[in-house]
């Protein structure tokens, strides 16, 4: 447990969060979130470093997104690349069958998906840990079958383009630096939405059931309910993710979209290594290792096959290994160590 | 102290000026492929027929007065596509790109390259819709989809339906592809042409190529009884199905495969006893005729020199073939610009045999080759041999064990 | 009528294949419970073992295993030791340890091989034998006995020997184990290496059906997965049997359904099962309600 000096800490795995006042958490998130939109205003015209900020703060968001069932309601899930192919398959299908407007047709994925997700997922929470990360993973593989499968709803394999057609309306932008912004305001709206959510009652439910299902629901807590809903806002806010992919990649195919480990399971090993179950998890862990990966990719792709890959798994090892509980974890630990510090 | 600081400038201050006057000289490609993942052989394989172009041409003064310079961009799905684009263009400065092992990065590649307003010269990558979505900066050299299954469909009829003493439409046929799109759009292609003959008998399979078992394929397929068995796929299914047909007693007179199955890696799976008699709808082997292909024998002996093995697969000898196709229309327009590069590409027409993979050039309205080089080969004692078209058969060389010995 | 037969005998040696899969990473899955997401990357080590002393010593796969299991046992220990020992305590970083053992794994091997598709031959393993229209290749019969003996000979270990004991004892209650005495942190390490060494074993055995390529584990891994989850986790009847059930399925389904539907349709009825009956087939039951939380 936290002694009392340390409420200054973001870490919502305890419910002293709710005993900061908005204003601080405001506050904290203004400058939280300058931090991030800082390196986009430092790459300037770099559209190599734009790119990957733009990858970043979308998976970011999307890791955000995922750690709201999986880091705060336990129920680790390595299926949630169904939520966010559906945003991406609707959102361009919406644009390229009735013209309709990516601003207005990610909608209707995410509303989708706010259904889907607890339907599908309702009749395996009662499955914990292990088995509901293989249940999961099944959904993932299913909706990759279907989705190569069924050619006149997703393309089949060849999948869906959007034509590059520059436009405001049409969210397709000449310079990347827009893309970028609308990624960033995804992350934005994710992490007021996690924010809101973790200081209202829901969230505390959530850590309740997660901390001890037997115990809440003794509480009088619901906590079938509570896990629905907390799907249905993960779920959601991935498919909405998925719609702003299709827009900016404007190529979607199954192999892309339900490939886990680029999507499915990216999501978790993100929010992993940033530190799971924390607010700021996801965000860090997105802005390791997706700068990382990138980097590495574009300097050392072409030397070798597979080479810059052996460096990425020997650094996920290390970060495993010397950051046990995520880099929210570590810096954790650094506050603590230095709190102790000045305090002798 | 100071003397030594001067002396250091003045020294270096050439060096640097030289190098930075040499590298805006250098005309720099960038070569987007898969160098890691699964298909992380193949990409490095096509990179490594760019290459050996690029060092013939540098060795005859390169191109424009320029060197030319190869740079590599690793991508293997289409985010990563566009991110290798940034980064060529904004760190390695590429005046134009070349590519791409799998469709789907070339298709996110080039519509990033557009917006740098960059060529994008594809050599190897199949689906139709790279070229029937019209992109300004897109031109395909190489072989697509179509191609292939056009060629499947041309030996079926030439050389394997009189071998059997039959009409085409009499045939019966068992068109199996692996289900992503490669495969299907092969697959698909064939299914039209050979229907368009009045084929009636005709079934198409499809399959997973990383399934663990395929006994079911080949079961379902020997129930059909097929005169003609036709497997489009990558190396994995492809060895694995024909090993099932063989364990599994699937013996249809004729075996076709299409893309892959032609290379040691098949033969090392099935053995020469086996594969005697299976053809293969394949890129153009290194080792056809210098007729045939001009320069074919030549790529295989600077490909040997400076990779001191043969090549794996012939994906790299029609990527050596685009990149000189695309290094002389860059030489015929005078400059990289699209614009310029893409009137001098309209202006090209050269026949059939033309070049070293046995292509010619001439574009079409959509800027894909109408002429590009595809051949059969059959297994014959373990080596592969040329037999289609007739113009890339050596003399003396015919059809063995066609039908099947049962 | 005859096909049934047919597919039946095709979707149990299939079974056998993923059962000889799934039965090592039961072991480690059901007793550590680690998701191990390079058990993949182990057959696949054990695949190239085989090609390693096919190419420098010339054995035949089958007299290979002597050499690739006790060195993937080997390689258990170390990799646990080094990697999941210090992790125990999070089995949430745990699962991003295997992740990027994963990528290093098949990554290393691309590496050195470049990825070309290599084979490896033996002389036993392409012969058929017939029974009626009925053709049964022995690469699949020896698969299909390994595995037998393999489930027999583990399930043996388990409820004999003191280690197997202790393998149970730390299955049940690992704290209550903790107490009596048993060294769970010896039990792991003697665990995974058993499991490592049993994919090993897969791998020598699978070898001469496929064609290698670094990426091959990610074709068995999540079929293993399910399998180990369907029949019950730290079951090794389960395993076995389990394997045996999704080889059925995938065999009627791809015949008499289609091919390109066979994968999702035995993950369906995997997920339906599990519906119905959480702790999967022979599992304890609340087994499955034991999250990541209580493991530590």
């Amino acid at each position: 447990m936290l002694k009392p000096d340390q409420t200054a800490a973001v870490d919502p795995a305890d419910p002293a969060l709710g005993l900061i006042s908005w204003q601080r958490v405001a506050l904290l998130l203004a400058v939280g979130l300058t931090a991030v939109l800082l390196p986009l205003a430092l790459a300037g015209k770099d559209y190599f470093w734009v790119n990957i900020l733009t990858y970043t703060y979308l998976f970011a968001g999307l890791a955000v997104a995922w750690n709201i069932i999986a880091g705060f309601g336990g129920q680790f899930s390595l299926g949630h690349g169904v939520f966010f192919a559906i945003g991406a398959y609707t959102t361009a299908r919406l644009l390229l069958d009735w013209q309709i407007s990516p601003w207005i047709g990610v909608l209707p994925g995410a509303i989708a998906c706010a259904v889907i997700g607890p339907l599908v997922f309702l009749p395996t929470f009662r499955l914990k840990g292990s088995f509901f990360a293989i249940a999961t993973l099944a959904f993932n593989e299913v909706g990759f079958v279907f989705a190569n499968y069924l050619d006149s709803v997703t393309g089949g394999p060849r999948g869906l383009q959007v034509p590059f057609r520059a436009g405001l309306i049409r969210m397709t932008f000449s310079d990347p630096r827009a893309y970028a912004l609308v990624m960033f305001a995804y992350l934005a709206t994710a992490l007021v939405v996690v924010i809101v959510l973790m200081r209202s009652r829901l969230g505390y439910y959530l850590l309740a059931v997660r901390e001890d299902e037997d115990a809440a629901r003794a509480a009088g807590i619901s906590v079938r309910r509570v896990k629905i809903r907390a799907t249905a806002l993960s779920a959601s806010l991935t498919a909405l993710g998925g719609g702003l992919f299709a827009m900016y990649v404007r190529t979607i195919d199954p192999l892309t979209l339900f490939s886990l480990p680029d999507v499915g399971v990216k999501f978790a090993l993100l929010s992993l290594i940033g530190g799971i179950g924390t607010i700021t998890g996801p965000v860090l862990g997105a802005f390791l290792i997706i700068p990382l990966e990138s980097y590495f990719r574009a300097t050392l792709g072409g030397a070798g096959p597979g080479v810059h890959l052996i460096l990425v798994g020997l650094f996920m090892l290390l970060a495993a290994l010397f950051m046990r509980r995520g880099v929210a974890g570590a810096i954790d630990h650094l506050w603590q160590y230095w709190q102790h510090r000045r305090r002798r | 102290m100071q003397l030594n600081r001067i002396l250091g400038i003045a020294l270096a201050a050439p060096a640097l000026a030289f190098s930075l006057v040499a590298a805006a000289q250098t005309l720099r490609i960038g070569a987007i492929n898969p160098y890691s993942g699964p298909l992380a052989l193949y990409g490095d394989e096509v990179a490594r027929g760019y290459q050996v172009a690029v060092d013939e041409k540098n060795a005859k003064g390169g191109v424009l007065g320029r060197k030319v310079e190869l740079i590599r961009g690793d991508a293997g799905n289409p985010q990563q596509g566009i991110a290798a684009v940034d980064q060529l263009v904004t760190r390695d400065k590429v005046d134009l790109f070349i590519g791409t092992y799998i469709s789907a990065v070339s298709n996110a590649a080039s519509d990033a390259a557009q917006r740098y307003g960059k060529i994008y010269w594809d050599t190897n990558a199949l689906a139709a819709d790279l070229t029937e979505r019209a992109l300004p900066n897109f031109i395909r050299v190489g072989p697509y989809a179509p191609t292939f299954a056009e060629m499947s469909v041309r030996t079926i009829a030439e050389l394997i339906a009189p071998a059997l003493g039959k009409e085409t439409r009499d045939l019966s046929l068992w068109v199996e592809h692996e289900d992503s799109i490669y495969g299907k759009s092969i697959g698909d292609a064939q299914k039209k042409l050979l229907e368009a003959r009045g084929v009636k008998a005709l079934t198409q399979g499809a399959h997973n190529f990383r399934a663990a078992d395929l006994t079911d394929v080949v079961l379902r397929t020997k129930r059909a009884n097929p005169d003609v068995w036709v497997i489009t796929g990558y190396v994995p299914d492809i060895n694995l199905l024909l090993k099932t047909a063989r364990e599994q007693g699937l013996k249809p007179p004729v075996i076709l495969t299409v893309g892959t199955g032609d290379t040691q890696e098949t033969l090392d799976a099935l053995g020469a006893e086996f594969l005697e008699g299976v053809m293969v709808v394949s890129y153009p082997r290194p080792d056809i005729s210098d007729q045939f292909g001009p320069g074919a024998s030549a790529y295989l002996a600077n490909y040997r020199k400076t990779y001191n093995r043969d090549p794996i697969a012939p994906q790299s000898l029609t990527a050596y073939t685009g990149m000189k196709i695309l290094l002389e229309t860059v030489e015929a327009a005078g400059s990289t610009e699209v614009d310029k590069v893409r009137a001098a590409a309209a202006r090209l027409d050269k026949p059939f045999n033309s070049y070293p993979s046995g292509a010619g050039v001439k574009f079409d309205d959509k800027f894909q080759n109408a002429r590009p080089g595809v051949t059969v080969i059959q297994w014959q004692g373990g080596k592969q041999i040329t037999v289609f078209p007739e113009q890339a058969r050596a003399a003396g060389v015919a059809l063995k064990n066609t039908p099947r010995k049962q | 009528m005859d096909n049934v037969l047919h597919i039946l005998v095709v979707g149990l040696l299939v079974g056998g294949i993923y059962g000889l899969v799934a039965i090592g990473l039961n072991l480690i899955f059901g007793v550590i419970r680690i998701v191990n997401f390079a058990h993949g990357e182990l057959v696949m080590l054990g695949m190239y073992g085989a090609y390693l002393c096919y190419v420098t010593l010339g054995l035949d796969p089958y007299l290979s295993v002597l050499l690739v299991v006790p060195a993937m046992f080997v390689v258990g220990v170390v990799v646990h030791r080094l990697i999941l020992q210090p992790l125990h305590a999070e089995s949430s970083m745990q699962i991003f340890a295997t992740f990027g053992l994963l990528i290093l794994f098949q990554n290393v091997v691309l590496a050195l091989t470049r990825g070309e598709g290599y084979s490896v031959p033996s002389k036993l393993a392409g012969l058929t034998i017939a029974v009626g229209d009925i053709r049964v290749t022995v690469s699949r019969l020896v698969i299909f006995a390994a595995v037998t003996l393999a489930a027999i000979a583990l399930h043996l270990f388990l409820q004999r020997t003191l280690i197997g004991k202790s393998i149970r004892a730390v299955t049940q209650d690992r704290q209550a184990a903790q107490l009596m005495g048993i060294n769970v942190e010896r039990t792991f390490v003697i665990t995974f290496g058993i499991g490592s060494a049993l994919a090993g074993l897969a791998g020598v055995l699978l070898a001469p059906i496929y064609t290698l390529a670094p990426g091959i584990g990610g074709n068995f891994v999540l079929a293993a997965f399910a399998v180990v989850v369907l029949g019950g986790l730290g079951s090794v009847a389960g395993a076995y049997f389990g394997g045996l059930i999704v080889g059925l399925v995938e065999a009627f389904a791809g015949f008499y359904i289609d091919p390109e539907l066979k994968q999702a349709i035995w993950f369906l009825i995997f997920l339906a099962v599990l519906v119905i009956r959480p702790t999967g087939l022979f599992g304890q039951v609340g087994a499955e309600e034991i999250g990541f939380r209580e493991q530590g």
